[in-house]
């Protein structure tokens, strides 16, 4: 008789040790997929399964394909081969059309908010609801709008632009767009990067409050390790377009693989450092007063 | 060299069809918007943002069109003693062809760079993706409106900018040059019709279309950083430069099969 190995990975407190689940409990499920920008292979036949209600996230070095990866999964980029399923439906074969109607089941935090800078913050978070609805009754708007900017705690920002918004803030009201559409799944880009500690942690509670208010599907892509121990359920690391580390933070602690040891570490590899020593040192490399001296 | 040679052949093959399904798309959705009442909101934003604005800067250059052109011919007509007859070699020339070609150029320039450079900015910060991603149609959304308002408002501009030629040319005929003013209206009466107006007028709904296409397009494919907007503001003025001439172009040939068909020919003096 087949046994799912994969299930018998999953630890009795529903966290899992390493491995992806099976395709049955998944809400995105990718197979094989492929994506290449001329011939360069960003990702490499990647297969995973988002879990519902879950919060993967996903880690890599910068230029290792987490933005493409996430960007597959509501089709912003469509791969170059390979499948992408949504609940069970198979979206990376639809028209835009189609997959517009899907789209309104995610949300996507982009890395630097994507607010449309001629609209207000109100403008920006009714935005979705304007494309979508006939709406009647403002008023109801209004009162929705208050409560999404509640609960990123914004509250009376309704008249502010992008531009009057430091970029915490900026990535706060980008995160209420991104919920105002109430979406089973939300992508998060990057939400920490450029943040100091505090506003990041505070994008980190936001997250982690929406998945225990909302029970959204959450997939962060991010590099910040402080984060992604927090608010994972489940972290992947890819590393050259494959999956090389897959599991929960403490099977990612101690993951044998050197990269990923040097990846969570923050430590330089011996490569880049021969590299390093090989250029010289910054001394020998600069200029000083007496060089110019007769 | 051969290998060199074909990938351009290829790129340029590839481009082609990504701008004609781009196209293809935006008259999709500008059919679409102009029976979409949700839609009209949008255009009428554009239309000011695109057609008010630009009226000061197209009756400008209208003007000095009209007053150049009566500089420079009324030596040539009064060596003939035709000085009189210069009203209806300015405004022959600035209603069929110098008032809607370089009303469209001035366009290219200050609407279809704003485009460019408003775009290929939302393009570069992610939030054309973000309209994507909230299930909007980013052409539906960003581009019909624009190109709607670009064609819609071109030909009212070139009016304008007629306008202000033929008066720029009363001008320095009538004023300057002091041209009896009965014989000047008079002669560009009868050499002037409502054809050659229309002509000019419905080159302008080519010339919007053209500009804001282009325009729109240059900003969705442009690469990233300033430089990379900046890139494609120049190749959207220089593509919509060199449109605007050869539509002028092919209009002029089309426009005068369609008169010589139905009219006799007849002389401008």
């Amino acid at each position: 008789m087949m046994v799912d190995k994969d299930k018998r990975k999953v630890k009795k407190d529903g966290k899992r040790s390493g491995k992806s689940v099976s395709d049955r409990n998944g809400i995105i499920v990718l197979k094989n997929l492929t994506k290449k920008f001329s011939e360069n292979v960003v990702l490499d036949g990647i297969s995973l399964t988002i879990e519902k209600g879950k919060t993967t996230v996903v880690i890599g070095p910068s230029g290792c394909g987490k933005t493409v990866l996430v960007k597959h999964l509501i089709m912003l980029l469509r791969p170059s081969s390979g499948e992408v399923y949504f609940k069970r439906r198979r979206i990376d074969n639809l028209d835009e059309k189609e997959l517009n109607r899907v789209r309104t089941r995610f949300g996507f935090l982009f890395q630097g908010g994507a607010l449309f800078d001629s609209l207000s913050v109100a403008e920006n978070i009714t935005f979705p609801i304007r494309q979508h609805f006939e709406i009647e009754d403002w008023s109801q708007v209004e009162e929705l709008v208050k409560t999404k900017l509640a609960m990123v705690g914004l509250e009376g920002f309704q008249s502010f632009y992008p531009a009057n918004l430091s970029g915490g803030q900026r990535k706060r009201v980008a995160l209420a767009r991104a919920i105002a559409l109430n979406p089973e799944v939300v992508l998060y880009d990057e939400p920490t990067t450029g943040l100091d500690p505090i506003r990041a942690d505070v994008i980190n509670e936001i997250i982690l409050k929406l998945q225990r208010e909302l029970a959204v599907t959450s997939v962060v892509v991010t590099h910040d390790m402080t984060s992604a121990y927090k608010i994972a359920d489940r972290i992947i690391m890819l590393h050259h377009g494959k999956i090389i580390a897959d599991g929960n933070d403490e099977h990612i602690r101690n993951h044998p693989h050197p990269v990923v040891q040097q990846f969570i570490n923050g430590q330089v590899n011996e490569d880049d450092l021969a590299v390093l020593r090989a250029s010289g040192t910054i001394f020998q490399a600069q200029f000083l007063p007496r060089d110019f001296e007769e | 060299m051969i290998e060199i040679v074909g990938a351009r052949t290829i790129a340029h093959v590839g481009n082609a069809g990504r701008f004609g399904r781009f196209v293809w798309q935006t008259m999709v959705a500008s059919t679409r918007s102009c029976v979409t009442t949700r839609a009209y909101p949008l255009i009428w934003t554009q239309m000011n943002l695109i057609g008010v604005r630009s009226v000061p800067i197209i009756m400008i250059t209208g003007a000095f069109v009209g007053m150049i052109l009566g500089v420079q011919a009324y030596d040539q007509l009064a060596s003939m003693g035709l000085e009189e007859r210069l009203g209806v070699l300015i405004n022959i020339s600035v209603v069929k062809e110098l008032g809607p070609v370089l009303a469209a150029v001035m366009l290219a320039g200050r609407v279809g760079g704003a485009l460019t450079a408003e775009l290929g900015t939302m393009n570069v910060t992610e939030q054309i993706d973000a309209v994507r991603s909230m299930g909007t149609d980013p052409i539906r959304y960003l581009v019909a409106p624009r190109v709607l308002a670009c064609l819609l408002l071109t030909p009212a501009l070139i009016i304008y900018a007629d306008l202000l030629g033929i008066l720029g040319g009363y001008f320095v005929g009538v004023v300057q040059f002091k041209i009896n003013s009965w014989a000047y209206w008079s002669f560009s009466a009868s050499g002037v019709e409502l054809w050659d107006v229309v002509v000019g007028v419905i080159k302008g709904f080519f010339f919007g279309a053209a500009i804001a296409v282009i325009s729109c397009y240059k900003g969705f494919t442009c690469k990233e950083g300033a430089h990379g907007v900046g890139q494609a503001c120049t190749e959207a003025f220089v593509a919509s430069f060199i449109s605007i001439l050869a539509l002028d172009y092919a209009l002029a040939v089309i426009f005068k099969a369609i008169y010589n068909t139905f009219w006799p020919v007849r002389s401008l003096v």
